[in-house]
């Protein structure tokens, strides 16, 4: 009997461990907070009420902000040594944080987001509150429309002098008053060519009938949709309806053939063998490149889009002097060159370009040319069209 | 008249309404399960009734839109159907795995059980993820698997085991076999060895006393073991994705992409509910047939 009883007991505890599994979705307000570390399980039942109270410090933060600028210094005393990071997971090196730690004596707590939907939705939810973000150019945009973000003191910021010029003052962010570009990067295709004797130069070679099974996909409707508008020379922002129905026929095609779905570590699948070729990003495709040599990184012919991942501070954010150095420390070319050592994306600061191992810069999918830039689009907030662009990909995936 | 009878038994039971005492014994569970079981849940069949505005924001606007967009579009269904599919197919080979192991350890010697159960428990105390890639490096092309099996000479060239629906139900199974074990384990480990014995005592052979008498005494661990897998095995999308390859979308998969990258929350939250409506119903169908016994 009583071992009876240990058993169910020990099923039950095995139904709490299943709960607890790090993948799960998380719903919205509730207590489970699925993915993301210790702390934010926490806040979530008393969500409401610390976002009642950061609404409160929300309305006085920018006034101080913007009158004292003294205010953005990291000594500053009305300013508790504290900063809350929420930023991607594996993008910011655990190294840096903790530098800047122990440099500054500011107490750094991290939490990360596996997309940027996933952070809008706890933004909303009054998570937090947050002193840093790292959205991607397009939630900016959103972000900035919706006055959801702190603006930015450019003088306790110095460093904003290294990036380049053409990563700055762009459409999502005017001058920007609100970020910091933190990395940027696109989307290719890596080819193994031990298996691949094909020449691949784009999307359309990529998708054919005889690669059935052997691709990987980045998991990301949005992606899916851009890469059949680029391949019909389609702007990769306009979603019309008439534009979505060319880009459903072509992705009817292109899905079926696609064996692996994967957007966090699409590398993996390549680098076991279980498929040969793929689309990823740009800084997977470099550290494929830097693993071995028989991985080939090609830019698509027909084009492909530019992603600028970027420091912020959102309204409500309790420590925006320390969010400011953070984003001054980040910016540092030392520090820089650290990031790109670790997650070798396109580094918008040129001197720490400038401290790069050659064979790093060379590496065409960290840092394609100038011309290859100019001529990628960005992406643009599509707002709920994303639903309409979700149910089209859901729908092929699933016939 | 078969009712009649089976009414005076039921009384022959105690059943007392339970006192103040009872209840403040039971008010943690109470409370726990108000905060974390039925408001969540309420919260998700009110969001389902809510509109997505700009970044995030929700808005209660009572309407059925959701509903409908779920029961215009066969492909919902589809994905329902599927990951229903999977979790029969989980809960099926869990059963048929499970219930002779949980026998084995239940007729065995109690220092003997002890041991056996502890190590149904062992992989568990890893965690989820790191025992869904030991499985995604384990059944890699380049893979210990393959390469024995060619080292072997059993296959030519490297099979593709991995991302494929094998994978996804292999996932399922190994997570799961355990919830089958345990509840089926304690019911075996309860079971009177002398109605065995008087089972065959009275000529039935093997095959009859195992149907008529030893299933049906297992029958509540069996019943507990079904619901354990087949009810959590439904949504759990981590494995179908990591291991699957995600190119057959499953319920939870495509719940956890209207909550991010569809940016529908509401919606999210309408195929939740729909998700907990056959969660009920098959709890019920199951307490009927318990009942109906």
């Amino acid at each position: 009997m009583k071992r009876a009883q240990l058993a169910i007991l020990a099923a039950a505890s095995l139904v709490i461990a299943a709960c607890d599994k790090p993948a799960a979705p998380p719903p919205p307000p509730a207590p489970p907070a699925g993915t993301s570390t210790s702390t934010s399980a926490a806040t979530s039942d008393g969500a409401s009420a610390s976002s009642s109270a950061s609404a409160s410090s929300a309305a006085a933060t920018p006034a101080v902000q913007t009158s004292t600028p003294a205010g953005a210094d990291p000594a500053s005393p009305d300013e508790a040594k504290k900063l809350r990071i929420f930023c991607w997971s594996e993008y910011i090196p655990q190294s840096v944080i903790e530098e800047f730690s122990k440099k500054t004596g500011i107490d750094v707590s991290v939490e990360n987001f596996a997309s940027n939907e996933e952070m809008l939705a706890k933004l909303a939810a009054g998570g937090g509150p947050y002193d840093i973000i790292q959205p991607s150019e397009y939630v900016v945009e959103a972000l900035v429309r919706e006055n959801a973000l702190e603006k930015i003191d450019h003088a306790a910021i110095p460093n904003l002098k290294n990036i380049a010029p053409e990563f700055l003052n762009l459409p999502f962010d005017p001058g920007n008053a609100h970020t910091v570009p933190y990395m940027a990067g696109t989307v290719g295709i890596v080819v193994n060519t031990e298996v691949v004797k094909d020449e691949i130069t784009g999307f359309k070679d990529l998708f054919q009938e005889k690669n059935k099974g052997n691709i990987v996909a980045l998991d990301d409707a949005r992606e899916m949709v851009t890469w059949a508008l680029l391949a019909q020379g389609l702007p990769v922002n306009d979603l019309s309806d008439e534009n979505l129905a060319k880009a459903k026929a072509l992705l009817s095609n292109w899905i079926p053939l696609v064996k692996v779905f994967d957007s966090d570590s699409p590398k993996t699948s390549l680098l076991n063998g279980d498929v040969a070729m793929g689309v990823v990003w740009g800084g997977e495709g470099a550290l494929l490149l830097i693993a071995d040599k028989k991985f080939r990184w090609i830019l698509p012919a027909e084009g492909t889009h530019l992603f600028i991942d970027s420091l912020a501070i959102p309204k409500g954010a309790k420590h925006p002097g320390n969010a400011m150095a953070f984003m001054n420390y980040i910016l540092d070319p030392e520090v820089s060159k650290k990031l790109s050592e670790e997650f070798p994306y396109l580094n918008p600061n040129t001197a720490a370009r400038a401290l790069l191992a050659p064979e790093a810069l060379a590496n065409p999918a960290s840092f394609p040319t100038t011309e290859q830039i100019q001529s990628m689009q960005m992406f643009k907030d599509i707002g709920e069209r994303a639903s309409v662009v979700d149910e089209l990909v859901t729908t092929i995936k699933a016939q | 008249m078969a009712a009649g009878l089976s009414i005076p038994v039921e009384d022959g039971v105690v059943r007392r309404r339970p006192g103040l005492r009872a209840w403040l014994v039971m008010l943690p569970l109470v409370l726990w399960l108000a905060a974390f079981v039925v408001l969540p849940s309420l919260m998700l069949v009110a969001l389902s009734f809510a509109e997505q505005k700009g970044i995030g924001g929700i808005v209660f606007s009572g309407t059925f839109r959701h509903y409908a967009r779920v029961f215009s579009e066969p492909v919902w269904a589809k994905v329902v159907g599927t990951s229903v599919w999977y979790a029969v197919l989980c809960t099926g080979l869990c059963l048929v795995l499970g219930y002779p192991v949980a026998w084995f350890i239940g007729r065995a010697s109690p220092r003997r059980r002890d041991i056996l159960i502890t190590l149904v428990m062992i992989p568990f105390w890893t965690s989820f993820l790191i025992r869904t890639y030991a499985w995604i490096t384990i059944l890699g092309k380049e893979g210990p698997l393959n390469a024995f099996l060619m080292a072997a000479r059993i296959i030519p060239e490297p099979l593709s085991l991995l991302y494929t629906p094998f994978a996804s139900v292999l996932g399922l199974v190994y997570n799961f076999l355990p919830f089958m074990i345990l509840p089926i384990y304690a019911s075996v480990e309860k079971l009177d060895g002398s109605l065995i014995d008087a089972a065959h005592d009275l000529g039935a052979g093997p095959l009859r006393a195992f149907a008529r008498v030893i299933i049906p005494l297992t029958a509540p661990g069996i019943g507990a073991g079904i619901m354990l897998v087949f009810v959590p095995s439904i949504a759990m999308f981590a494995i179908t994705t990591l291991m699957g390859g995600g190119s057959d979308p499953t319920i939870g998969e495509v719940i956890y992409k209207q909550f991010t990258s569809g940016r529908n929350q509401p919606f999210g939250a309408a195929l939740g509910t729909i998700l907990l409506v056959i969660f009920l119903v098959s709890l019920w169908i199951t307490q009927k047939l318990r009942k109906s016994r």
